[in-house]
């Protein structure tokens, strides 16, 4: 189904879920609205490690190389959702590659190593992220810092950088903990062939000896002095868990000729019941602070938001609304709920900074 | 008049009375998972499976039984539809799941009213203030005298007649609910503001009569008639078994209606001890729990409305070995039995009866 013509003006006489029940039974990709894709390839990149190749349908409108992509699976009945950053740039072929870290205990990360197997659906949704080329960017000698699976959206870059100049001058250091740990090893070696100005230097934590291209030690002036003498020059991007980046901002910032980074993890914040927290509301475009612990519909009140609501003790479900990030705690019995998804305002308090549609 | 058949209890009785009710509720919560997601999946599966079956057996009308099939799965289509999904996604029972084609703020639903409206009338207004005189409209839905506390007045002398009428075309009683056209006719409404109020009742009536009465009928050309009354007979046989499942719910012989003073000071305990004083249990087997969305668990989606309605009969001994640890009475019984202490009410409160004081119900000892 394109959003053409057509759709619109069928629009008032569908209804989606009817809809997609009965076209997923020719293909499970088809759907009236929703950005569905196929997992079309599986490939073990690293030690727990994944790249799985995905065939999207015709509602997901692609992404900028450096960008970011919402991905939604069905863990035990619940859809969760993360963020990935493919690997590839998008072309015309509707495919993209994301590649994913098992994390210790993470649901999403666990079902997409182990779980999903090829001709598997997941969701997706809007790309996001600032993380991305400049025009004419391929013409000027880059920086890119890897942390871990923080390695993506900098492929994706590389990749993006040398499809425009194949001689491109790029330096890629890439931190991880082990051998083993390292992904894309054969993809480079191929790219290394093909692009005399493409470097990558693997940096080793806790490898007992280092092979001769290998480096070893977490960031440091030293190492960036003795590896990038040329910083001053180069545009730098970096990529990594949250203290990963910002040692390394730290570091490469005030030097580089043009800096930019992404973390993969928020910056821990945890709440106290009765400190402030921000709750961001996104349709009414507004940013009011209450305090964590107590119900938000009566907080949210205090502050001239006026939500739909009826019983104003979690029965009627009234004032549910999307929570599309934070952490909530239920306030009878202090349950609390760190993902995305509807929410009662009545019962529910914020136990971090949260954003609502509302 | 009868007293009520459970017995008062003291302040931190019905206090423990609720933690336990609260932690059944989180015990359940917890343990939500993907069998629930499979089962609401099947049971929108059917709902398609049944629906495309009948619509096509209707086509049949030159061989009379697979037509009068196509009548039975079209009902049964939409009796599914309303019961087991509608009115279970709607209360939100399967937003945890976080399906956006699953979410009860935005359902809709195959029936007349609009799940706006319902959402107002009856996962606000009859849950939060479940059989409180004058709050829940439910009580006889203005239309209807079934407890003494309501005030006789002539016109109930027809009720027999008005009930079945009612129970004919249930579905629209139930979308016009929400206009309360007893304060318009009596004045306490603008004209204006009653035709704002209609205007979406009026585009979801235009939507389903188009739908099972002009679009379906045509397709089937020289058939139209047949067809057209082929679908007027599901929706009156979804009407009939909604109507009949719903008063058992709240109007059989021994549940309590209770005066607007309740609600001072309601604690949740006192809460849940009215939900289930106001509401009684069918008894019956798998299937016919499912045909009744599992209202015929109606104690337990009282307590907990908002959990998903294939878990109430797990439950349901739970409940009713702590309603017997409390007195508290707990009202179940066969369909004929309940629906024949509705019919009773019915005939019987359309004539007058003697006054009962507001304060026959205590929930409080003291
Ligand atoms: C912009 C952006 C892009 C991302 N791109 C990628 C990518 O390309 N590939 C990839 O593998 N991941 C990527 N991530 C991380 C990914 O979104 C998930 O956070 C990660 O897969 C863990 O999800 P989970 O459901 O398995 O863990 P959860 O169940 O959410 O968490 C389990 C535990 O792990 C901790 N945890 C959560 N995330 C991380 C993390 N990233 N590192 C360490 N501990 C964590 C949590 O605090 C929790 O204790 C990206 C994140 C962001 C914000």
């Amino acid at each position: 189904m394109s959003d053409g013509v057509l759709h619109k003006a069928m629009a008032p006489l569908v209804a989606p879920p009817v809809f997609d029940f009965w076209v997923q039974k020719i293909n499970r990709t088809l759907s009236w609205e929703r950005p569905l894709a196929r997992v079309v390839g599986r490939e073990v990149t690293a030690r727990g490690t994944v790249t799985l190749t995905l065939k999207a349908n015709r509602h997901f409108r692609g992404y900028a190389a450096g960008q970011h992509v919402p991905v939604s699976v069905e863990v035990d009945g619940v859809r969760l959702t993360r963020t990935y950053s493919p690997v590839t740039p998008w072309q015309g072929d509707r495919r993209l590659a994301i590649t994913v870290r098992e994390v210790d205990g993470g649901k999403v990360s666990a079902a997409l190593v182990h779980a999903l197997s090829v001709g598997d659906v997941v969701e997706l949704g809007p790309a996001f992220g600032d993380m991305v080329l400049p025009d004419g960017g391929a013409s000027r000698p880059w920086l890119l810092v890897a942390g871990g699976s923080g390695i993506t959206p900098l492929m994706c870059l590389a990749r993006a950088l040398l499809a425009e100049n194949p001689s491109a001058d790029i330096t890629l250091m890439m931190w991880a903990r082990e051998r083993a740990d390292l992904c894309f090893s054969g993809t480079f070696a191929d790219l290394r062939a093909r692009h005399p100005n493409l470097r990558v230097l693997p940096v080793l934590t806790r490898e007992s000896r280092c092979l001769p291209n290998e480096l070893s030690g977490r960031p440091g002036a030293e190492l960036f002095a003795a590896q990038v003498p040329d910083i001053a020059t180069r545009a730098v991007r970096a990529c990594g868990p949250w203290g990963f980046v910002e040692t390394v901002s730290s570091l490469l910032a005030p030097i580089a000729a043009d800096f930019d980074s992404e973390c993969f993890t928020p910056p821990p914040r945890a709440t106290q019941a009765g400190e402030a927290v921000t709750v961001t509301l996104l349709r009414s475009e507004r940013q009011v602070q209450v305090p964590a612990g107590a119900p938000l519909l009566e907080s949210l009140e205090e502050q001239g938001v006026q939500p739909a609501y009826g019983c104003r003790m979690g029965v009627c479900n009234t004032c549910v609304c999307d929570k599309r990030a934070g952490t909530t705690e239920h306030v009878y019995n202090s349950e609390q709920h760190a993902e995305a998804g509807p929410v009662r305002l009545c019962v529910n308090a914020a136990r971090s900074d949260i954003t609502l549609d509302l | 008049m009868k007293q009520s058949k459970s017995r008062p209890l003291t302040r931190e009785q019905v206090d423990q009375f609720g933690a336990e009710l609260d932690a059944l509720h989180t015990r359940v919560r917890d343990d939500l998972g993907q069998h629930d997601a499979d089962y609401i999946r099947r049971v929108f599966a059917a709902v398609r499976y049944t629906e495309a079956a009948g619509r096509v057996l209707l086509y049949c009308w030159f061989l009379p039984p697979l037509w009068v099939l196509g009548v039975l799965l079209l009902g049964l289509s939409k009796i599914l539809d309303n019961m087991e999904l509608g009115h279970n996604v709607i209360h939100g029972q399967f937003d945890w799941m976080n399906d956006p084609y699953l979410r009860g703020r935005d359902w809709e639903w195959d029936i007349v009213a609009t799940g706006d409206n319902w959402r107002e009338t009856h996962n606000f207004r009859h849950h939060t203030y479940t059989n409180i005189k004058g709050m829940d409209d439910d009580i006889g839905y203005g239309l209807l005298r079934l407890f003494p506390e309501q005030r006789w007045r002539p016109f109930y002398l027809f009720q027999p007649l008005v009930a079945v009428i009612f129970a004919l075309l249930f579905e629209w009683g139930v979308a016009i609910q929400d206009l309360r056209l007893g304060r318009y006719f009596k004045g306490k409404m603008a004209p204006g503001e009653m035709a704002a109020a209609f205007r979406p009742v009026g585009r979801k009536m235009r939507r389903q009569m188009i739908k099972d009465y002009l679009v379906f009928p045509l397709l089937g050309g020289p058939l139209f008639l047949p067809i057209l009354a082929g679908n007027a007979l599901a929706n009156i046989m979804r009407s009939l078994w909604t109507y009949m499942i719903i008063f058992c719910g709240h109007f059989t012989a021994d549940v309590d209606v209770f005066p607007k003073s309740v609600m001072n000071g309601e604690s949740r305990g006192q809460w849940y001890l009215r939900q289930i004083r106001g509401s009684s249990n069918l008894r019956g087997g798998k299937l016919f729990h499912i045909l009744t969305g599992n209202l015929s668990h109606q104690i337990e989606h009282h307590l907990f409305p908002t959990l998903p309605a294939n878990r109430y009969g797990d439950i349901a001994p739970e409940v009713r070995a702590i309603c017997r640890r409390y007195g508290v009475h707990y009202n179940t019984g066969s369909l004929w039995l309940q629906f024949g202490q509705v019919i009773w009410r019915i005939l019987r409160y359309s004539f007058p009866s003697k006054p009962v004081p507001v304060n026959r119900v205590r929930l409080l000892a003291e």
